[in-house]
């Protein structure tokens, strides 16, 4: 571990990370707490979403107005946000700030109020997202993919459910709040102007009374049949979205799947792109992307193009999937290394992005990658090592969801 | 904060160059900034600008569209570009050791081939970007309130243009835009980061100073604005969409720092006027604000999002709102102050932030951006600076136009 990066895990269970960088005038915090969707009722899918916006609504003696005054009165851009893991709050602010705006962050984890009458406010707030997305072809295809796709409780829907929400009491607020803001499991990472060891010292006065133990995380059971599926709607695209499986973040193929996705759509000069876009002008929006937890990894792909063009981009994006092996180059390879190893030395840059990835990664693997490490592991994923990967994924089938006016045909 | 060193020059041919070099990043950032956008396309151009934009990707003299990209990939460029209706922008950032090659990769872009075969490609990808943007409401919003708002004066031209105007240009047309807007005295180059400053600035009139210069003209006249009531569907959807639009500050008024803070006081995404009354009850999902400053003339944007049902109810808060301007407290206006100082800040940390700023600072309001000067310049304004911004802008001529489901 570099110097500039100290961990701490308090009596009770929370991992402190601070990374020092000197050359910041900012400091960054993300602190994960192990409340997400996964754990929500089966009726009340969602729940945790409303718990956390609903911390932010009055805490420690303050009422919404006031925190959120107090944290804009330093300066500070915060979020609260619940997926389906884990909830994170995040801040970037100026360095010498940064205690005051951790102290509200700890009251809205730690000591919360939940008042009541805020409750329908923020129910009719996440249902109009829901409705935004629904009114976002784009977003509403990767919707519909990610639902299809994953296993049991690991299939659902991001923004939460729409009755569910409607029907979600006090009493199961108060209780998801009791049973999974708990300090073990939660991580506070911090990356900025700061000084690691006066930060750790405020950061135990402020959580060091939390206390609860962690929810024990399911595992995910056998993915379903992949298969293609259409949803009928009025537009002008048709949308696409396609996804394979992929390898989890300690899975030896892990780094070799980060290089053939850039190999497949990095920056411009992918193949997706190329050959899509470039070479064929089919569509605007192509792209793939590949993503990974400590669980699985997937391979995504999304293409929105006109309706009679739809056809020919669905085939033109499978014939790469299934023709990549073999055909990969050097310089393909090189290019995708050479970028993934540029967006990491360019993430340095930004406090708020160390301190994401720092804890993610803890959240993940109970360790950090170096950019040192991920860089070495880039550098040595050869053309053998991406062309063997290249091939599980031409033998995989993948589930394909499409949107619009017209259902395609997998060829 | 790390000591940056500035450098500035104009070119024989007026291209103006800035560079601010920062040792402790760890990238640079490349961009020329040029002085045209949808105002100064002609009815017959309209998209132009846009379609141009893309066609510096698609070979030069020297490269293919296919050379383009993929020395873009070799030298690991986050590159891209856009196009407002102010400007049009081409920029990249890269590690350090790659900096030279891409000034003269981007450089040559910027002398394109249009070629025909190429232009034809790409105008079916605009044609699809046009087709992705009518499937988003806001965009469409957006596009039908501003033409009608600016009502024929240019600052309504649509950047993305329409499938028939876009249909129609041709190459020919395309060249002589890009023979009456890119001169080298009507763009700025700007290089932040971590780079060679000698060599830069040496490159930058090798590559750059054979270019002809020859005289551009943009037409800027103010706008008044306009009352209005305007309503517009879209089949499929489930949110409804407002925007209320009143005179705001152009790049060269003074009132923009103030009217800036006013701006964040009534509608910064969170903890603002607008927010508490609409968001943080539900009633809207989101509401906002924005100052949208633009050559000669502007205009200040209310936007909000809710169910169909809450529109009249949203519209009555949002005009209640803007009847009541100097409803806030010295606290709100402190609060607000330092928002927008912060954001200065963080994004000041980042080459392509520093880049930015400087490219735009340069095209409004020919100065060197500082951000210093700037953060202070926030934090001076004070009541009566806002009260003098709203009594030039006092917004009682407002348009108010609404999306709802078919």
């Amino acid at each position: 571990m570099p110097e500039t990066i100290k961990i701490t895990t308090l009596s009770n269970g929370l991992t402190v990370i601070v990374e020092e960088a000197r050359w910041a005038e900012s400091a960054s915090y993300a602190l994960i707490v192990p409340s997400g969707l996964l754990f929500d009722p089966e009726q009340n899918i969602g729940a945790s979403m409303i718990v956390a916006e609903l911390t932010s609504r009055g805490a420690g003696g303050l009422s919404a107005q006031e925190l959120s005054n107090a944290l804009d009165s330093l300066g500070a851009r915060h979020t609260v946000g619940c997926g389906l893991f884990y909830t994170t709050y995040r801040g970037s602010l100026l360095g010498d700030r940064l205690e005051d705006a951790l102290a509200i962050t700890a009251s809205m984890a730690t000591e919360a109020d939940l008042p009541g009458p805020e409750i329908d406010g923020i129910k009719a707030l996440l249902e109009q997202e829901i409705n935004s997305m629904y009114d976002t072809p784009s977003r509403r295809v990767m919707h519909e993919l990610s639902i299809r796709y994953y296993p049991g409780v690991f299939a659902r829907p991001s923004l939460g459910d729409k009755e569910g929400i409607r029907q979600t009491s006090i009493d199961t607020i108060r209780k998801i709040y009791r049973n999974f803001y708990v300090p073990e499991k939660s991580i506070l990472s911090i990356s900025g102007k700061v000084s690691a060891d006066s930060i750790i010292k405020k950061v135990e006065a402020l959580f060091g009374g939390w206390k609860g133990s962690a929810p024990n995380y399911p595992i995910p059971g056998e993915f379903p049949p992949r298969d293609v599926f259409h949803v009928s709607y009025d537009s002008t695209q048709l949308q696409i979205a396609v996804a394979f499986p992929s390898a989890a973040l300690e899975d030896e193929d892990y780094y070799s799947a980060r290089v053939l996705n850039g190999v497949l759509s990095g920056g411009m000069f992918g193949r997706l792109f190329v050959e899509v876009r470039e070479k064929r002008g089919l569509c605007y929006s192509v792209n793939s992307s590949c993503s990974a937890n400590g669980y699985y990894g997937v391979h995504t792909a999304y293409a929105g193009t006109t309706t009679e063009r739809a056809q020919e981009t669905l085939d033109v994006m499978m014939e790469i999937f299934k023709t990549i092996s073999g055909t990969i180059t050097e310089e393909e390879l090189e290019r995708s290394k050479a970028n993934i190893k540029a967006s990491l030395v360019m993430s340095e840059e930004s406090t708020q992005s160390r301190a994401i990835s720092n804890a993610t990664d803890w959240w993940w693997i109970s360790r950090i990658r170096t950019l040192e490490e991920i860089k070495a592991k880039i550098e040595e994923v050869d053309l053998k090592m991406t062309d063997n990967y290249a091939q599980k994924l031409a033998a995989t089938e993948p589930m394909v969801v499409t949107l619009g006016e017209k259902e395609l045909k997998l060829k | 904060m790390a000591e940056v060193e500035i450098v500035e020059k104009v070119l024989g041919n007026g291209l103006k160059i800035i560079a601010e070099r920062n040792l402790d990043a760890k990238s640079a950032a490349i961009g020329f900034f040029v002085k045209t956008g949808s105002r100064d396309e002609t009815q017959s151009e309209s998209g132009i600008s846009h379609f141009l934009e893309h066609m510096m990707f698609k070979g030069t003299e020297k490269r293919s569209a296919l050379d383009i990209t993929y020395e873009l990939g070799n030298l690991a460029v986050k590159a891209n570009a856009y196009t407002s209706d102010e400007a049009t922008v081409y920029y990249g950032a890269v590690l350090p050791e790659y900096f030279s090659r891409y000034q003269e990769l981007l450089s040559d872009m910027l002398k394109p081939a249009l070629d025909p075969k190429e232009f034809d490609m790409e105008k079916k990808v605009i044609l699809e970007e046009i087709a992705l943007y009518k499937d988003r409401p806001s965009y469409c919003l957006f596009e039908k309130a501003f033409r009608s708002y600016f009502n024929g004066h240019p600052s309504g031209n649509s950047v993305l243009g329409s499938v028939e105007s876009v249909s129609a240009i041709t190459r020919d047309d395309m060249l002589n835009y890009y023979k009456r807007r890119y001169s080298p005295s009507n763009m700025v180059l700007i290089a932040a980061g971590n780079f060679d400053l000698d060599r830069f600035m040496h490159d930058a009139e090798r590559l750059c100073g054979g270019w002809k210069s020859f005289e551009t003209e943009r037409k800027v006249e103010p706008y008044e604005g306009k009352e209005e009531s305007l309503e517009f569907t879209k089949s499929d959807i489930q949110q409804a969409h407002i925007m209320i639009l009143t005179g705001g500050p152009s790049q060269q008024d003074p009132h923009r720092y103030a009217f800036g803070v006013f701006s964040n006081i009534v509608g910064d995404v969170t903890g603002s006027r607008y927010y508490w009354a609409l968001v943080n009850s539900g009633i809207a999902e989101s509401a906002d604000s924005e100052v949208d400053e633009k050559d000669g003339t502007g205009c200040f944007i209310s936007y909000a999002c809710c169910p169909p049902d809450n529109i009249d109810k949203v519209s009555g808060i949002l005009n209640e709102i803007l009847d009541s301007p100097l409803q806030f407290t010295d606290k709100d206006m402190e609060r607000a102050k330092a928002k927008i100082a912060t954001r200065m800040v963080l994004g000041g940390e980042l080459p392509m932030g520093r880049m930015r700023a400087l490219g735009h600072e340069w095209l409004a309001r020919e100065k060197v951006h500082n951000l210093h000067s700037e953060v202070e310049a926030i934090m001076a304004v004070s009541r009566k600076d806002i009260e003098s911004a709203l009594s030039a802008y006092p917004l009682t001529k407002r348009s108010e136009y609404r999306l709802l489901p078919a």
